[in-house]
């Protein structure tokens, strides 16, 4: 699995309103990289990991998936290329409430008709210790335990990589390292190529490969 | 599926529960406009069957009212002179002329229909009795009265009399169970009809002789001929006429149950828009977001449904059980009304959901993660 920008940027609005988010970015991300995207608010960085993610085309260059140009992708491709390779975990949980850790995980598979898909969302639950947290609602349940639901449903699906925009940004530094443990575990164990958005240089830091983005540019 | 629409049921209840009420109320009033309905036809249907006449023999006037009147047992304006009953019965194929004078009178206090006939009438009714000289008392009448066989009854109107009861007539289910049945000649002095007729019960002598027979009858004077199943037709389409205005009246509320139903469907994709982005995000595709949302307005819709028929069996049996008609009129149900409820429940769910579920569909999850 590969996922390259080549040249790509992102513009938004229109007219006179039209502002270029991200310009001329190329990286190329491949299982088992592990990836830090590092920049202040505002400056591109979850822009790009948009378009590795495929939920966004770009304005300009290319952005392809195992040598495919998204370009001539239709949006069923690309949310299939969502479901089956890429895994995406927010800073906030965006966990269903009402639903248990295990009908959070399953959710996005069912709604999909991936098969087996209660054995899968069990065993992503498995694999982030919460194994017998599988009925807690999310309410029952600390920051750091949603976020693990979240990187769960991330992963049930086995995807090749797995993008984090600041996967760490709304726990305690002693939750967030947990966390960032376990992704990081993920990338080495599972050969899971892992792209993390952060602005903490601690935590890029971490990463095999830092990418700095300012004012919509790849800086180095 | 089915887990996800239960566990969004869970988190949404309140809206839930005033969706599937609105469905619910729709529905219950075509269930139940429907079962009355069919009692209606049902019971117009038994009434002049239970006649048990091919043709009758009304006074000049509008046919549909006076038999009407005949079945309730009611006062009529227009009546038949008693001695046109000679040349009816002399018509051949007449097997059976059954003279009969229809009103209220007071019998023993409370106002009753009072049905005054002769022998003949036994030829035309099945009661298993061969003939009578004081009266027979059906079996609500009986009921209402408090009277047994062997009691008297007063009669006043027009004049004063008393008369033993013969028999208390089993239950028909008919209107017949609410009249008393007396001599025509007592009839005739109570309601103050002198010589005259309310109408004349013919039977023919074969089915087939019919048609000419009324012909024959028809063109005597001051009388009309009709048959039975004419006036039923009638009676029918007037019927129809107001069934479908109701119905009408119903689906309008339909239709604004949709529009509600839609509105807070589009209020709903609104509320979720950023559980829709996620889902997106995570690889659902348009379709299976499409899908989602009529999916889980069907179901409600079809909770409605079985809720609104429910509803409407129940609210039913707390209508007051006549028809405009004056007649005795029980809701018939059928498994056709249910099916016919819950597929207008069907049409309601996925009608309903088709504007928001596309626009859920077209949510841009790139749209909902910028925002957040």
């Amino acid at each position: 699995m590969r996922i390259e920008l080549a040249g790509a940027g992102k513009a938004y609005g229109q007219g006179e309103a039209r502002f270029w988010a991200l310009r001329d970015a190329s990286l190329a991300v491949d299982e088992g990289n592990f990836i830090s995207i590092v920049g202040p608010s505002g400056s591109g960085k979850s822009t790009m990991l948009h378009l590795l993610g495929c939920i966004d085309r770009p304005s300009e260059g290319e952005v392809s998936i195992d040598g495919r140009e998204m370009e001539g992708l239709s949006d069923r491709e690309m949310s299939g290329i969502r479901r089956d390779h890429i895994g995406f975990v927010f800073q906030q949980y965006f966990l269903n409430a009402s639903m248990t850790a295990l009908q959070n995980v399953l959710l996005p598979l069912d709604l999909a008709g991936v098969a087996g898909g209660r054995e899968k969302a069990a065993a992503a639950l498995e694999t982030v210790g919460l194994g017998s947290k599988l009925r807690s609602l999310p309410t029952e349940m600390s920051g750091g335990e949603q976020q693990r639901v979240a990187i769960a449903r991330a992963l049930a699906n086995a995807p090749g990589i797995l993008l984090a925009d600041e996967p760490t940004g709304s726990l305690d530094s002693k939750t967030g390292n947990d966390v960032l443990e376990m992704l990081v575990n993920l990338n080495r164990e599972r050969n899971l190529g892992l792209v993390i958005v952060t602005h903490d240089e601690g935590i890029a830091m971490t990463a095999d490969r830092i990418v700095h983005v300012l004012d919509g540019r790849i800086s180095q | 599926m089915t887990w996800i629409i239960l566990a969004n049921a869970k988190k949404r209840r309140a809206r839930v529960a005033m969706t599937v009420a609105g469905i619910a109320i729709g529905v219950a009033t075509l269930f139940a406009l429907l079962a009355l309905s069919a009692g209606i036809e049902q019971a117009l249907d038994r009434e002049i069957g239970a006649m048990g006449a091919n043709i009758l023999l009304l006074p000049e006037g509008c046919p549909y009212e006076l038999t009407l009147a005949l079945m309730q047992g009611s006062d009529a304006f227009e009546h038949i002179p008693t001695d046109v009953l000679p040349d009816v019965r002399s018509v051949a194929d007449v097997a059976v002329a059954a003279p009969v004078a229809v009103g209220k009178a007071k019998i023993n206090g409370q106002l009753t229909s009072l049905y005054g006939a002769t022998d003949e009438i036994l030829a035309v009714r099945s009661w298993g009795i061969d003939t009578f000289s004081g009266a027979i008392v059906g079996s609500d009448a009986a009921e209402k009265l408090g009277v047994a066989e062997g009691d008297r009854l007063t009669l006043r109107l027009y004049a004063n009399e008393e008369i033993v009861i013969d028999a208390v007539l089993e239950p028909t289910y008919g209107r017949d169970d609410t009249f008393v049945f007396v001599p025509l000649a007592v009839a005739q002095r109570i309601l103050g009809l002198g010589e005259q007729l309310s109408a004349i019960l013919v039977r023919t002598r074969s089915v087939t002789a019919t048609a000419t027979t009324q012909s024959t009858l028809g063109r005597m004077s001051d009388i009309q001929a009709v048959p039975p199943s004419d006036v039923f037709e009638r009676l029918m389409e007037l019927f129809a006429t107001v069934k479908q205005t109701l119905i009408l009246i119903t689906g309008i509320a339909i239709v604004a149950g949709v529009l509600t139903t839609m509105n807070t469907m589009t209020m709903a994709v609104y509320e979720r828009k950023k559980e829709i982005g996620i889902l997106r995000a995570l690889g659902s595709t348009k379709v299976n977001v499409f899908r989602l949302f009529v999916t889980e307005s069907l179901v409600l819709s079809l909770v409605g449904g079985v809720a609104g028929v429910i509803l409407g069996f129940v609210a039913t049996q707390f209508l007051p059980q006549s028809s405009g008609f004056g007649l005795e009129a029980t809701p018939v149900f059928s498994f056709l009304h249910v099916v016919i409820c819950l597929l207008v429940a069907i049409v309601v769910g996925v009608a309903s959901s088709l504007y928001p579920a596309m626009s859920a569909a077209r949510t841009q999850p790139i749209k909902i993660l910028r925002e957040l």
